[in-house]
């Protein structure tokens, strides 16, 4: 350890050296170097310094450099809370918080008061969610600066953090008490007061939280009305009081298409919004009738009748409701009814009250039009939505199948009236993806697109459905009409924006063309997007607090602990992860994925110079946009030394990644079938049997009878028959308890599977699965075939995703029988093009980039 | 639709509801600024399945000189082109402009549209009531000029 007789500096270096903090602290960090090297060379071994100098480079853009001089000023002065500090920086920096920590922690017992090193301690601590940590550091505080408002709330915060509202209360009433001379109109410390009040609403304390509210709303104190009024009618609502419709009410007055006020109303007025007796339906229609008369331009009390009504009340005012939208040409008027479609009256009520308004504004033969001609093109718009509906999940009344073939037709109706809405290829766009023409789809959708070339959201769903249609060159071009002209490529600009839409899009594509290396690319950059935003919290663990934004900031807490929740996190990690087991089973196809590159790459070349040599012909450079980057941080990304995900791919911890990419979803997508699913596919590989099982049994309990459950329950047991030796006890015991509970023990597992296949004979992915297992367990091709083409049958439901796995399946296990299975597919579903040959395809592909359009544009009769 | 307060769950879809939309995209950090700063400012559109079909994003202008008056700045405000025809846009400019003025005295509203942008300028102009100020030279990225529109909240 170096003596710390070192540190001490004679006055003139000494004074050098609060200069550096000081340019450190006002991010001078170019002038900071300077400072710094004026020291050194006096004292080329004063490790305070070269720590600061260090950090300065560091945080410049020379991360290396830096680095290397905080670790050698460490070394000559291991006892400086300033050279902890700086490296705790440099650690924080790299999002290594944990570390950070422990640095801030040496720091402080080398100066235990130190105020800037316990706020940043308090700022990790908050990130790494360590709150019995943040009270002590954050009481600390309080002790040290009593004076600083900050810190009374800081503390509040964190008790309330480490679950102790009543502590947090009491603070914070002893620092309303204390407080002096707080100006008019104060923004802060209205925010601090609703925060209060929260407190008192989540202890139960709802009339000292309305009394609170009260006092500082009259006294003007609390500022926001938006918020005073949500918290009243909540609290009175809480409180069972009978003003509480009044305060709904005047909520209602204030944003009437809040459809929370509506429900806080009704629910004021002893409605119960989830079950509906028949008396408390006709109430809550009395009352959203009269609000809809009071207020004409709201259209929640309308739509929201429509839940409530029935029968001949529902038909009268559905009709009111379609006649208003169609007549105004609201776009969006069928995805706002569809909601409805639960129950088969009520669609049979929707569609004939749409018939009949189509009816009475569709011109005569050769006549001009009684009605607008506008309400006639929305209400083929509308119906063509309604036949092409595709009912989600299977209703106890189940509605009819979708019509594709009725829905084009009134599509090309209307495109015949009016050939240049965009709105009617997308919708067309949108019958054929359903219809499982994903090439026609995309057709349609640049028809769209070339309406109205300024529109970003055309230009977005045309590059959507290109990368649907495994169009990806394309689509990427669509993108880049729209994406910044300085990003290396469309799709590093949409990355760098998290854009998830593009990359699970892109990924989907990618992935099912095959190229496994640049799908998990793209999944991959989902997950980093996620890093990036669990990080972007971090900042405001200090600025939340500085600016009193109590309430919001908590629910920011809230919201990051289930941040990959969120869909596009859960898809691109089930996906990233299935790519990884898929390598994990089959390593050839890592080769694969690095030869088709290299010859990717020659050809990008031969590209390149084509494309510099038709630039050079006509340059016309732009001037370059003014730069808005600070000039004293230079983040230059660092290069990607794996563009096109073959490194990734070949990662020889695959298995790993995909285990730590899945471990959040144990909480976070509990019900989601596919997650557990995909668990244990990783855990099994990984030999954590414990972990496979466990995954099992969540997956069992959401829906025991699911067919990819079925085929890895079977899979399972296999494994555990063929373990070379049991697992070592307790594991290997447990195991095997665990297992008998999954599935039975004394039946064979082909009996097992056969009882599964006539248990669901007429679905068609458990078909599949059942044909799956019974090939795994040895069953002659002709036996797999024959269950498989069961599916056809005409009492069977067969599904255009199941009957193309069940293709594909039959090219795995080299069936004598695939042709035959794909051409009956191909007359089952004639709008398809998902079974079509390769060839027959490239084919289509190439008539949509020419612009040939694929369906002859004519009057057809829509009367069915 | 439902036109409410904007919730930190809902920054991600009106990032994805912009990103689909306009030209000018942000991070989710820049949202997170808005909120956290502004956290009542900002008001969501949002479908029956929750969807995030239209947002307007808010703040108060805070690099005035002194003798501008406190005002609110519209940092983006979009529709999805499905959902128009409702008049959500207005809705939503309606209410954050309330909160302007109600919470922080604003005493005016002002936004930037690119010079070409024919169909925003129109919404501006004749639907919410915005006129043009000032032309602002090369305030984009890719150096178009901007409109600098207002609207008084008195």
């Amino acid at each position: 350890m170096a003596p710390s007789s070192k540190r001490a500096l004679p006055s003139k270096e000494a004074t050098l050296f609060r200069e550096l903090l000081t340019l450190y602290e006002t991010r001078q960090l170019k002038k900071g170097v300077k400072t710094a090297d004026q020291i050194l060379k006096k004292f080329p071994e004063h490790g305070e310094t070269l720590c600061m100098k260090g950090l300065c480079l560091a945080q410049s853009g020379k991360r290396e450099e830096g680095i290397e001089l905080v670790k050698k000023g460490m070394r000559f002065d291991l006892t400086s809370h300033i050279c902890w500090h700086v490296f705790g920086l440099i650690q924080k920096d790299e999002k290594n918080y944990e570390e950070a920590l422990k640095s801030y922690t040496q720091a402080l017992r080398f100066d235990k008061e130190n105020i800037n090193i316990l706020r940043d301690s308090a700022q990790l601590q908050t990130q790494l969610r360590i709150y019995d940590g943040l009270v002590e550091t954050r009481h600390t505080l309080l002790r040290l600066r009593p004076s600083l408002r900050q810190h009374w709330i800081a503390l509040a915060v964190a008790h309330h953090l480490n679950g102790n509202l009543s502590s947090a209360k009491k603070i914070l009433e002893h620092y309303e008490y204390s407080l002096k001379n707080v100006p008019d109109y104060d923004v802060e410390h209205s925010e601090t007061l609703l925060y209060h009040v929260r407190i008192l609403e989540d202890l139960g304390e709802y009339a000292e939280g309305l009394s609170l509210l009260d006092i500082n709303s009259k006294s003007r104190a609390i500022v926001d009305r938006t918020a005073v009024m949500e918290f009243r009618a909540r609290l009175l609502s809480k409180l069972r009081d009978t003003d509480a419709s009044n305060a709904w009410r005047a909520l209602i007055d204030h944003n009437s298409d809040c459809y929370e006020y509506y429900r806080g109303y009704l629910a004021s007025k002893d409605v119960d919004l989830d079950n509906p007796s028949d008396e408390s339906r006709g109430q809550a229609l009395a009352i959203l009738q009269e609000f809809a008369s009071q207020l004409p331009k709201a259209a929640t009390p309308r739509r929201m009748a429509l839940s409530f009504a029935t029968d001949e009340q529902f038909s009268d005012l559905i009709q009111q409701y379609l006649r208003s939208g169609l007549t105004k040409g609201v776009p969006s008027l069928f995805s706002d009814i569809k909601g409805l479609y639960t129950e088969p009256q009520k669609y049979k009520a929707i569609q004939e009250a749409a018939e009949a308004i189509l009816q009475e504004n569709t011109p005569p033969e050769g006549q001009c039009s009684l009605g607008e001609p506008t309400t006639y093109l929305w209400t083929l718009c509308f119906l063509a939505q309604h036949y092409s509906y595709v009912p989600r999940a299977t209703p106890s009344q189940p509605l009819p199948s979708p019509n594709f073939e009725r829905a084009l037709a009134l599509l090309s109706a209307a495109i015949a009236h009016t050939p240049t809405l965009p709105e009617l290829y997308t919708l067309r766009a949108r019958v054929l993806k359903r219809a499982g023409d994903p090439l026609g789809a995309a057709a349609a959708m640049k028809e769209a697109r070339l309406l109205d070339g300024q529109d970003r959201f055309l230009n977005t769903k045309c590059a959507k459905y290109h990368l649907r249609a495994g169009m990806i060159d394309e689509a990427i071009q669509f993108f880049g009409m729209f994406t910044k002209k300085d990003a290396a490529n469309p799709g590093a600009d949409l990355e760098e924006m998290q854009s998830t839409l593009y990359l699970i899009e892109a990924g989907d594509a990618e992935y099912r063309l095959g190229k496994l290396h640049l799908a998990l690319k793209r999944y991959m950059a989902v997950d980093k997007i996620f890093h990036e935003m669990e990080d972007d919290q971090y900042d405001f663990h200090g600025y939340s607090l500085r600016k009193f934004n109590l309430n919001i900031y908590l629910n920011l807490l809230a919201w990051e602990d289930r941040l990959r929740s969120h869909p596009a996190y859960v898809t691109a990690a089930l996906q990233a992860s299935r790519i990884f087991v898929k390598v994990h089973d089959d390593p050839s196809l890592i080769t694969a994925a690095s030869s088709s590159v290299r010859l990717s790459d020659a050809e990008k070349k031969a590209r390149k110079k084509a494309k510099k040599a038709a630039s050079k012909a006509h340059d016309d450079k732009k001037p370059a946009a003014p730069s808005t980057s600070d000039d004293t941080v230079e983040n230059t990304p660092a290069k990607d030394d794996d563009p096109d995900g073959v490194k990734l791919l070949g990662a020889a911890d695959g298995l790993d990644r995909a285990a730590k990419l899945l471990q959040p979803l144990e909480s976070l997508a509990a019900s989601n079938i596919d997650a557990w699913l995909v668990i244990h596919d990783v855990a099994v590989r990984r030999k954590k049997y414990l972990q496979a099982i466990k995954a099992l049994k969540h997956a069992q309990s959401l829906d025991s009878e699911h067919a990819e459950l079925h085929t890895r329950l079977v899979d399972f047991k296999k494994r555990a028959l063929t373990f070379p030796q049991a697992p070592p006890p307790p594991i290997g015991p447990l195991v095997t308890t665990s297992l008998a509970t999954l599935l039975p023990g004394e039946v064979s597992l082909e009996t097992y599977n056969s009882v599964y296949l006539q248990r669901h004979s007429g679905c068609a992915p458990a078909v599949l699965a059942a044909a799956q297992v019974s090939h795994s367990l040895g069953a002659a091709i002709d036996e797999v075939d024959a269950t498989l083409f069961t599916t056809l049958a005409d009492d069977a439901q067969l599904d255009i995703v199941s009957a193309s796995k069940i293709v594909d399946f039959l090219k795995a296990i080299k069936s004598s029988r695939v042709e035959e299975y794909r051409l009956a597919c191909l007359s089952r579903f004639p709008l398809s093009t998902v079974f079509m040959t390769r060839s027959e395809l490239s084919e289509k592909q190439k008539q949509i980039v020419e612009g040939t359009p694929l369906v002859e544009v004519e009057r057809l009769e829509v009367v069915p | 639709m439902n036109i409410r307060p904007a919730k930190v769950g809902d920054l991600l879809g009106m990032q994805a509801c912009n990103l689909q939309n306009l030209p000018e995209n942000y991070t989710l950090r820049y949202y997170l600024y808005h909120a956290m700063t502004w956290p009542s400012l900002s008001y969501v559109a949002e479908d029956h399945q929750g969807r995030i079909v239209g947002y307007i994003l808010a703040k108060m202008e805070e690099e005035r000189d002194e003798k501008q008056p406190i005002h609110g700045h519209v940092t983006s405000i979009s529709v999805l082109r499905s959902y128009r025809r409702l008049g959500l846009a207005k809705k939503l400019m309606v209410q954050s402009q309330e909160a302007m003025a109600n919470i922080y005295r604003a005493q005016f509203v002002s936004l930037h549209v690119r010079k070409s942008n024919r169909a925003a300028l129109g919404l501006y102009k004749d639907t919410l009531g915005f006129t043009v100020k000032s032309i602002e030279k090369g305030y984009y990225a890719d150096g178009e000029d901007a409109y600098a529109m207002e609207l008084s909240l008195q």
